[in-house]
């Protein structure tokens, strides 16, 4: 692994982006990892805009936002249109190419994955997608082990949304596994 | 002195907290048991955590009718004996400046923090600035000290608000966490500690609650109920409390005092960190979030063998005046990014005998990496 990984999660409000980079900064903490996290929403509950940047690294790290993302998970397309282009070389782009119609770019990987579809088809609510796309992402990427990153799940959702959120993680997880060599599932 | 380390409020262990939320264990960890406040962007996470862990370490929450009353009754629950604190924003801030004269001539110790949004007015709320910091210094009448802390990260918004505590109790001053909407909203890893050093007030049966034989002391503070005859006045007052309203010598006698408490101790108070400083041609002083900025352009320049250094100044007030003088003496230029127009430039400026200019900004937006990068290049 890296020493330092520059994670940008975009999307709709609503879509679960900044519970989503909470989650991931939490796992990285429980990894032993510096983390710095942020988040940027427009003010309406749904329907905006919402980013949420996390910053995992082996060291302290100086300057917490992120300058050029190594790897992007876009939910939405004007999410995808806005930050595609601010992915650093030999990035990846984790896409959900039921919402989005991805650009042709140069030196980055891009990777779609239905969470949205499956979310609405496999767990039969569809605010789970983030943690489907989060899910295939980490079994791809690696940023934070599995075991951190359900435990977090366990220590950031509220009861009730507990058993569907390890449900979709689960799902992403496995197909990630089918996604080495595959562009889209 | 009477600094104790005692057991911490919070497991040790690492946490991903905000920068709101260290701030609410760092003044339980500290000893603050009563919180009064009124909500206000981007600080609201402080009473919104203090609300709920108030419930399981027995202290007391009060959501007042505005900032106002909430000062005013933090002031009071310190007379009563409590450590307390309230937090706000620029427009919060500003409505606590006569109390906050009240607290420094009554020699309160109590802490506020002002989680400091683009301004003036109501400015942006969920935006970014650094305006407060004249405010800070100068908001209410007549001359006082007060001590403003500027933290950088998650890890000190709990160890400032504990610091804030700890200085406040020393020195019967008001004190101030200078937060910024940039670091209150962060995440970070949080490291806490099993134990945490605290100093609580002094006290000492039948000795006046505002005198002491120097002119630079801190008299030890009694609470009401402790069978100490104590009057409080924002009036002059005597040693004793009682009013001297047209007595020129007792006037004198309490404002340089309570002056020379602080600025004499200056040297003990005033924090910097210095990043670099060795052969720097150009020196940048920063200081909150913008020294996170100031620190990764340095690094940037020092990679390509500019030779670029960082003074960062943990505390605003009292000045760290020494620091700005060796700088001067050492540096060629001296640089310094804010995001308002150049509050601290001007302090700066008192004191370094080099070229100094400013780097502002006052968008809402922090000051990017690259901008220091480029202002620095093009002087070197």
């Amino acid at each position: 692994m890296q020493e330092i990984r520059q994670v940008r999660l975009c999307g709709y409000g609503g879509q679960g982006v900044v519970l989503a980079g909470t989650i991931l900064g939490y796992a990285a903490i429980k990894d032993g990892k510096w983390v710095a996290g942020s988040s940027s929403y427009g003010a309406q509950a749904r329907g905006g805009y919402a980013r949420a940047d996390v910053i995992i690294s082996d060291r302290t790290i100086v300057f917490p936002h992120v300058i050029e993302a190594d790897i992007l998970i876009s939910m939405s397309q004007p999410a995808y249109d806005a930050y595609s282009g601010e992915v650093s070389p030999k990035g990846i782009i984790f896409y959900d190419s039921g919402m989005i119609s991805p650009k042709k770019l140069e030196c980055v990987e891009q990777v779609g994955v239905a969470a949205t579809s499956y979310a609405v088809k496999e767990i039969l609510q569809k605010q789970s997608a983030n943690m489907i796309i989060l899910g295939a992402c980490l079994r791809v990427a690696e940023v934070v082990t599995k075991s951190s990153f359900a435990a977090s799940i366990h220590e950031n959702v509220p009861e009730r949304f507990r058993e569907a959120n390890l449900k979709a993680f689960e799902l992403g997880w496995s197909l990630g596994e089918h996604l080495k060599g595959v562009q889209e599932v | 002195m009477s600094f104790q380390e005692i057991k911490g409020t919070l497991p040790a262990g690492s946490y991903y907290f905000s920068g709101n939320e260290a701030v609410a264990e760092g003044a339980i960890a500290a000893g603050c048991r009563y919180y009064a406040g009124y909500p206000i962007t981007p600080s609201s996470e402080i009473m919104e955590r203090i609300a709920v862990r108030f419930k399981e370490v027995g202290g007391v929450f009060m959501q007042m009718e505005d900032e106002l009353a909430s000062i005013c009754s933090v002031i009071g629950a310190v007379w009563a004996g409590a450590k307390a604190m309230t937090a706000t924003s620029g427009p919060g801030f500003s409505l606590m400046q006569e109390a906050i004269g009240y607290a420094a001539i009554t020699e309160t110790p109590l802490v506020v923090v002002d989680i400091q949004r683009a301004g003036p007015g109501t400015g942006q709320a969920t935006r970014v600035g650094s305006g407060d910091y004249m405010q800070a210094k100068w908001g209410s009448h007549g001359d006082y000290q007060v001590i403003a802390l500027s933290p950088w990260s998650v890890q000190e918004m709990y160890e400032h608000s504990i610091e804030a505590f700890n200085l406040a109790e020393q020195y019967r001053v008001p004190v101030f966490v200078m937060g910024e909407e940039a670091v209150a909203h962060l995440r970070e890893r949080l490291e806490v500690q099993a134990t945490v050093r605290v100093f609580n007030r002094v006290k000492k049966h039948g000795t006046p609650p505002f005198g002491t034989d120097s002119m630079d002391g801190v008299p030890p503070m009694p609470a009401f109920g402790e069978g100490e005859r104590l009057l409080v006045t924002g009036s002059t007052h005597d040693e004793f409390g009682i009013r001297k309203t047209d007595d020129p010598r007792a006037h004198a006698r309490l404002v340089e005092r309570i002056n020379n408490k602080i600025l004499a101790n200056r040297g003990k108070i005033a924090n910097t960190e210095s990043w670099y400083l060795d052969g720097a041609e150009v020196v940048v002083v920063a200081y909150g979030f913008t020294a996170r900025s100031a620190l990764f352009a340095v690094e940037l320049l020092r990679k390509t063998g500019k030779r670029a250094g960082l003074l960062r100044l943990k505390t605003i007030w009292p000045f760290p005046e020494e620091a700005i003088r060796d700088v001067g003496r050492s540096a060629r230029k001296v640089l310094v990014p804010e995001m308002n127009r150049g509050q601290i430039l001007g302090e700066v400026m008192k004191y370094a005998r080099c070229e100094v200019s400013g780097l502002n900004q006052t968008n809402g937006e922090i000051i990017h990496p690259q901008r220091i990068v480029r202002e620095v290049e093009a002087v070197l």
